[in-house]
């Protein structure tokens, strides 16, 4: 039920420009094999761009000469998403915008080394996003919620890390505002320590993960003993998770109330009510001023090689709070709720492993080089919204409106390196919820929607030998399998070409997709958001 | 009609092409001589046979210890080459600036600093004699500084010898600042050259003689094996003191300043020898055989070919060596400049091993920066700087020399008729030539 009378034209015309972009972005592919006047031009394209570094050469060089102890560097990145559907309503979004973002960041990262063992460090993080202001959608209002989905305007966002070191053969002292990556896999399993800015919903991809953590001001010591350390974080600078916000490109189709209803009503957009007209107080965060609500986390890592593996605890903070049924009220014979947003403790225990060895003389490929890599979370006290408890709170039977379960979540990784360069990942992941029951919510670590979600992801990446290998290609699909209720969530496919221009300046362009599963599953709810992205960086 | 027009003008570019690279070395008399060709003082130290009684305990080598005596069957030789693969034997640290040149001039350059960690004292002998198969021998670290997106990345090489059983020749952990994780990563295929080079992971970290099979082609001499354009008539090189001087390239000589056997005219006097892929050891390896130049004193591979499977020229690598450890004498020679040629892309990557450094490393330093996890800390502890990076695609290092008339019956050479006029505009102007056939090449 498209807005616009003209959706089927509105495609072809977008397809177009996708093909044209297409086209421009890789028709230099061919340069070598290509003969005459356009290899000649790409020749000297090519070399032009060999040595354009116009920001290393008149910005980074310069500072570096006159601060010879300084290290200068950064980078500025445009990427674009695009939707391939036309404008419609989705379930309660006024989907009438076609760009999902438009981002520019502009990233100036510096290390000053007062001595060998003692250096700062300072990332900061200029950000715009266009999609607000470049497009005309009625359905993107975010930042009349929050300037930052727009424009990083703070010093929390600004300043993205700052932090003193003092290093010693065996001793480590990080102070200040850092992140922190824990694990070994791609994807989150045990890389909880930071909270994230998940402001792409499902789209967001580990490649992203380094900008979209929040740092956080901390104390992180590491001892080292032999191949093997110990890791300690004291962190009393509390981070929440930034999700999806009303008027946001990624917020949730199926979550009310209508986009309609919500621009209209500012108690909604602020989150001070919900859909059903309950209260939302002010949400309870831990202070930094109280040594009991501080976070503490331990890490051993151990190196037998061909075998390294390490554990780790956190003693932390559900990055999301849990809505507390705190009081009820009957208006206009209307039962309201008073619910209080609190963060809760949770207990992280992780344990992470990875092994190398190679085969031979296997059939055709002769040798295959493999490696496998495990990591599992097990989380202890995790606060579920429980719907019949809430129900049961509305009809007076006051309660918090929630349960406590453990949840799990783990996967295993085979990583192969097949001829040409060519990698091939197989990732199982598992997602669980101990004690689940269908009136459960989500939690931090559980299953989405059921009580169990497998999602076994495949990817695949080669370059191409005849650009050279500037040109690589990678496939990853991500299935949403489910159990015992829902059974197939839909999945997520994405195809990346990325393309050398210089050492410096990259391209890659992007397809998305999201495929099958209802209209109230984890991918299935995005049906309508496949999109191609484009982005291009320069470092510098 | 005008296709074949079009055919015969490309047949004959291709030609005088060939032609013209056919005669790069006509200048010298015939240096090459196959060992029929060899005089009885020439064979003196030379041992022709192929097959040799074997080690009781080890049936794959040799039963003379290391090192030999002369006279050298090839095979000797082949182990003796073994003291100088890419990354010299010996505990170091050196900036080792690289980078890759497509015939179009697109340049790809970096910088990483490698702190090096030979276990088994230096040389082959540790490896030979204290090194069972699967066992560790090597440690390398690699940080790396250029270009800004790879700046603070690092990788763990931890080599082990192999045999057939044990085949696991590296384990292999990366650390990205993007990522802020190690990451361990599947072993490269040894023969399968890097993305975006010509390099592959035996060309670094050399190969085990007992894998091949090899035979005593001729003698031959060399003159020139790293060559600079006219475009770049000295390179900056930093010592071990980390002081930068910059040299003529003309004073760059293949053995280094010390070497004491370079013939009257400048030469290196060299046995040329073959190493056949033994199938039963390395099955599906992308090189049917290599051919070393090696010089006839210390074995040093100055130059060393590589055949594809259909036995054509696929890949050459020349190299300038340098006495970088004085203490191992002859064994203490390193390479200063290598240069690889993969003649199926165009394509050449190039290394120069600056700021080498001999290192003992301390008990402290073994064991915390050669682990995994040291990398996570992001500390450069040698922030050793090099100045030896090609300024822009114009000043790459030439193509080397494929001296098609050498040894002709052991050298199958097919060059592309693109490439070979490539080569023969190089040749002419002394500097590398862009652009695409049948149009104006363009130069500097």
């Amino acid at each position: 039920m498209g807005q616009h009378g003209e959706p089927g034209r509105e495609h072809a015309r977008l397809r177009r420009w996708v093909y044209l972009l297409l086209f421009l972005s890789l028709g230099g592919w061919g340069q070598p094999c290509a003969a005459g006047w356009l290899s000649d031009s790409w020749s000297r394209f090519d070399r032009y761009l060999a040595t354009f570094d116009p920001a290393g050469r008149f910005v980074r060089q310069p500072i570096e000469k006159r601060i010879p102890a300084l290290t200068f560097k950064g980078f500025y990145r445009q990427w674009s998403d695009i939707l391939l559907t036309g404008n419609q309503q989705i379930g309660f979004r006024d989907k009438d915008f076609r760009f999902l973002q438009l981002q520019h960041l502009l990233e100036i990262e510096m290390h000053y080394q007062f001595s060998p063992h003692v250096e700062l460090t300072n990332v900061n993080h200029f950000l715009y996003d266009g999609a607000y202001n470049w497009q005309h959608a009625a359905g993107l209002y975010a930042p009349r919620r929050t300037e930052t989905m727009r424009v990083y305007h703070n010093f929390d966002r600004i300043v993205r890390e700052l932090y003193l070191s003092y290093r010693t053969h065996s001793f480590d002292v990080v102070l200040g505002k850092q992140q922190i990556a824990w694990g070994k896999m791609d994807g989150r399993f045990i890389d909880v320590i930071n909270a994230m800015d998940v402001r792409e919903g499902v789209q967001l991809e580990a490649s992203d993960f380094e900008y979209r953590r929040l740092p956080a001001w901390m104390a992180n010591l590491t001892y080292f003993f032999g191949a093997n350390s110990l890791n300690f974080l004291w962190i009393p600078n509390f981070e929440q998770d930034r999700n999806p916000v009303f008027g946001s490109p990624w917020f949730s189709p199926r979550l009310p109330p209508a986009d309609t209803v919500v621009r209209a009503n500012e108690a909604i957009l602020r989150g001070r009510a919900n859909a059903a007209g309950d209260t939302i107080l002010r949400r309870k965060r831990p202070s930094a001023g109280d040594w009991g609500d501080h976070e503490y986390g331990v890490r051993l890592d151990v190196s037998m090689e061909p075998l390294t593996w390490g554990l780790i605890y956190y003693y932390a903070w559900n990055k999301n709070p849990t809505n507390f049924v705190v009081g009820r009220a009957v208006e206009d014979g209307a039962t309201r709720l008073l619910v209080r947003p609190r963060h809760t403790r949770l207990h992280h225990f992780g344990l992470t492993a990875d092994y190398a060895t190679a085969f031979s003389g296997v059939p055709l490929v002769g040798e295959l080089p493999i490696v496998l890599r495990v990591e599992g979370l097990w989380t202890k006290d995790v606060r579920f919204a429980d719907f019949a408890r809430i129900q049961a709170a509305r009809s007076g039977d006051l309660n918090g409106g929630h349960v406590t379960r453990d949840t799990l979540r783990a996967a295993i990784a085979v990583e192969f390196a097949f001829p040409g360069n060519t990698a091939v990942i197989l990732q199982p992941s598992l997602l669980y919820t101990f004690h689940w029951r269908e009136t459960l919510g989500s939690g931090f670590g559980g299953a989405v929607g059921d009580e169990w979600n497998l999602i076994p992801v495949f990817f695949i990446e080669r370059p191409f030998r005849f650009t050279r290998d500037r040109l690589r290609v990678s496939f990853t699909a991500t299935p949403f399998l489910s159990g015992p209720t829902r059974d197939w969530q839909g999945v997520k496919t994405k195809l990346i070409a990325s393309y050398n221009f210089s050492q410096f300046i990259t391209g890659r362009i992007i397809y998305t997709a999201y495929s099958s599963g209802d209209r109230t599953d984890i991918y299935g709810q995005y049906d309508k958001w496949d999109n191609v992205g484009w982005e291009v960086s320069y470092e510098f | 009609m005008k296709k074949a027009l079009a055919i015969v003008g490309s047949l004959w570019l291709a030609c005088s092409s060939l032609v013209g690279w056919a005669a790069e070395n006509s200048a010298r008399v015939k240096t090459w001589k196959t060992v029929e060709e060899l005089t009885e003082a020439e064979k003196r130290d030379i041992d022709l046979r192929t097959e040799t009684p074997r080690d009781p305990q080890c049936p794959y080598l040799p039963a003379e210890p290391y090192p030999f005596q002369p006279p050298y069957t090839a095979e000797e030789m082949g182990y003796c080459s073994m003291e100088f693969p890419h990354i010299s034997r010996w505990s170091h640290i050196m900036a080792d600036a690289y980078g890759s040149l497509t015939s179009g001039g697109y340049l790809n350059q970096g910088i990483t600093i490698g702190l090096n960690y030979y276990m088994p004292g230096s040389g082959m002998r540790g490896y030979l004699e204290h090194t069972a198969p699967g066992q560790e021998y090597y440690r390398l670290v690699f940080y790396y500084t250029y270009p800004p997106e790879n700046w603070g990345a690092q990788e763990l090489w931890v080599l082990y010898r192999t045999d057939q059983q044990a085949t696991t020749k590296l384990d292999y952990f990366t650390y990205f600042p993007s990522l802020r994780r190690v990451r361990r990563q599947p072993q490269p295929r040894r023969g399968e050259r890097f993305p975006n080079s010509v390099q592959s992971f035996d060309d670094i970290v050399g190969r085990d003689a007992w894998e091949f099979s090899w035979r005593i082609v001729g003698a031959d001499v060399l003159y020139e094996t790293v060559r600079f354009p006219t475009t770049r008539p000295s390179i900056t090189l930093t010592d071990a003191g980390g002081h930068l001087r910059e040299v003529p390239a003309t004073q760059l000589k293949m053995m280094g300043d010390t070497y004491p056997f370079y013939t009257a005219d400048g030469g290196v006097p060299c046995y040329v020898v073959e190493a056949r892929t033994r199938q039963d050891w390395l099955p599906h390896y992308p090189a049917s055989k290599l051919l070393y130049w090696l010089d006839r004193h210390y074995f040093y591979p100055l130059r060393i070919e590589q055949y594809d499977q259909a036995g054509r020229l696929r890949v050459v690598e020349v190299r300038i060596a340098k006495q970088e450890n004085p203490a191992l004498e002859d064994r203490g020679y390193a390479a200063l400049i290598t240069l690889y040629y993969d003649l199926s892309l165009d394509l050449m990557s190039y290394s120069v091993h600056d700021a080498h450094t001999v290192k003992e490393w301390s008990e402290t330093d073994r064991k915390t920066l050669f682990g995994p996890d040291f990398m996570r800390r992001g500390w450069l502890m040698y922030p050793l700087k090099t100045h030896s990076l090609v300024r822009t695609p114009e000043e790459f290092y030439l193509r080397p020399l494929l001296y098609p008339d050498k040894f002709p019956r052991e050298r199958t050479i097919e060059v592309a008729a693109d490439v070979a006029a490539r080569i023969q505009a190089q040749e002419a102007a002394g500097h590398l030539v862009f652009g695409a056939v049948g149009t104006t090449l363009t130069g500097p």
